[in-house]
């Protein structure tokens, strides 16, 4: 048994270094169509984690600037307090210090970004559930503070989460459909590749079906080299999704609208499951390629 | 050992390669099929290792139907029986040692057993001495010894040689028939497609002869003719 297994691995060995800059193309397109199956996941579960944190009838937030004065910020509180039960249900007063212990949560895998801010570059904001939801009264309603001293933006959760809806889903689901193409092109390539080294050992096939070798026997070298080409590429598409979630972040992070997408962000855990689902599919396209080229091109 | 019952082989339709062929071997024979090309020696050889299926008509081996078998146990009927070409069929970057394990290996053989079973099969076709030769540096009665040893490693039960003395000298060819002749005193049944007159008209076997895909003549201690 151990012998037969050490030769069949032989076997496999040799016939992924005869072919060694096929292989190499084959793992790379799978890695590629991977990572961007992946990084369509990342921005979906960015958008769900964003999208949520609207959640609970926030509808407006209104910014202060960072260096907004004390004055300032109690003359909207002092505003805000006049108006609930008048167009507001209520309201939260979130800190440069929430704010920031916020930020730090979010970005708790980024040290190096961390370091860079601190709690007095943080702007506070006031957090508003308004009464009516309607698009329209809020839109007005959030509109009166847009000119009071102090007030950096009103941000409104439904404009919000239509952007984020419209770029980032759309991104998604074009990075999606990229990858689904690229999985094909991975399972074709896969199968081409194994074609060939099918075809550069057909002198040794032949003497093997000659001889009573089994007709598993025969196959398993090619299945094991088409199951390595989109394991070892599935592998190298993870640290492609690690740069890519750091790199997604980071983008967020320094554009403008960072306290729009504070939510915006995938968890370990959430990391750990995409992964697992590159893995996977991984191994489905590339024995999807290696059924395929040895029941058409090794004829047992 | 075996039994061909009315088989009839067409790759197209208006030239059959074989026609209503019945014929039985003994285990232990020796028998050679005679005729001239494209008279049906080599689609009977490929039949009876199943290489190919007979159109119609019925052949067995040790006892079983072959025609009928299902395509997994093929392999398990070639283990039984050992094949030999004109072109020998070695492989050019695996030593004289090597191809012949080639042939344990892929069934699965533990290696204790190839290494004892190489040398020993080596040592019986003469070629002890150049078992870390490639098949290259060998001559083609060499290479045919080769390829023999491969194929009777196994102790296969049946030895289908076709053409095997084809590419060789006359003097060489004699070697390698007589090799042939060992192997079947052990009790291997051997069947053997040639065109060599003098080999035949020598060994006085039985034989079988081929014309137009149809057993013309099957007789014991022949000639070529």
């Amino acid at each position: 048994m151990i012998g037969k297994i050490r030769f069949l691995l032989g076997e496999t060995g040799q016939n992924i270094w005869r072919n060694i800059a096929l292989t190499l193309a084959s793992i790379m397109v799978a890695a590629v169509s991977l990572s961007l199956f992946g990084a369509s996941q990342l921005v979906a579960r960015g958008v769900d984690n964003a999208t949520q944190r609207w959640e609970g009838g926030i509808e407006f937030v209104v910014f202060m600037r960072a260096d907004a004065e004390q004055g300032e910020i109690d003359a909207v509180r002092t505003l805000l307090d006049d108006s609930v039960g008048s167009g507001i249900e209520d309201f939260n007063f979130v800190t440069k210090e929430q704010t920031f212990q916020e930020f730090e949560e979010f970005f708790a895998g980024d040290p190096e970004l961390l370091a860079t801010i601190s709690p007095d570059t943080m702007p506070p904001s006031f957090r508003i559930r308004p009464t009516d939801v309607e698009a329209g009264a809020v839109e007005a309603l959030g509109q009166a503070f847009q000119d009071e001293p102090g007030v950096r933006t009103v941000v409104f959760a439904t404009e919000v989460i239509r952007e984020i809806q419209d770029n980032a889903q759309k991104i998604s689901t074009i990075m999606l459909w990229v990858g689904v193409v690229l999985l094909v092109a991975s399972a074709i390539v896969i199968l081409t590749t194994l074609s060939i080294a099918i075809a550069s050992r057909r002198n040794e096939i032949e003497i093997m079906k000659l001889v009573g070798a089994s007709n598993w026997f025969i196959r398993i070298p090619f299945m094991i080299e088409g199951l390595f080409q989109g394991i070892i590429g599935a592998l190298l598409a993870l640290p492609l999704l690690a740069f890519a979630r750091r790199y997604v972040i980071e983008d967020f992070s320094e554009s403008d609208r960072l306290r729009l997408l504070e939510g915006f962000r995938v968890t370990d855990a959430e990391f750990l499951e995409i992964s697992i689902y590159a893995l996977i599919i991984g191994t489905l396209v590339a024995t999807i390629g290696s059924v395929f080229a040895v029941s058409r091109y090794l004829d047992v | 050992m075996i039994r061909l019952e009315n088989v009839s082989k067409e790759y197209s339709a208006d030239s059959p390669a074989l026609i209503n062929a019945s014929a039985e071997i003994e285990k232990g024979e020796f028998v050679f099929l005679v005729g001239a090309s494209g008279s049906g020696k080599s689609t009977m050889i490929r039949l009876l290792n199943r290489e190919e299926k007979p159109t119609s008509g019925k052949v067995f081996v040790a006892g079983k139907d072959i025609v009928e078998l299902s395509s997994w146990k093929v392999p398990f009927l070639r283990r039984n029986i050992g094949c030999i070409f004109q072109d020998f069929r070695l492989l050019p970057k695996r030593t004289v040692a090597s191809n012949v394990a080639f042939a344990l290996e892929v069934i699965g053989r533990p290696k204790d057993v190839i290494d004892q079973q190489v040398p020993a099969i080596l040592d019986l076709v003469g070629l002890s001495e150049k078992s870390h030769r490639l098949p290259d540096e060998l001559s083609g009665g060499e290479q045919q010894r080769v390829s023999i040893a491969r194929a009777f490693v196994n102790r296969p039960l049946i030895l289908l040689a076709d053409e095997p003395t084809g590419n060789l000298d006359p003097d060489t060819a004699v070697g390698i028939m007589r090799l042939l002749d060992r192997i079947n005193r052990t009790g291997t049944t051997v069947v053997m497609a040639t065109h060599d007159r003098g080999i035949v008209d020598t060994m006085r076997r039985r034989v079988i002869e081929l014309s137009d895909g149809k057993i013309v003549r099957d007789q014991s201690g022949g000639q070529y003719r």
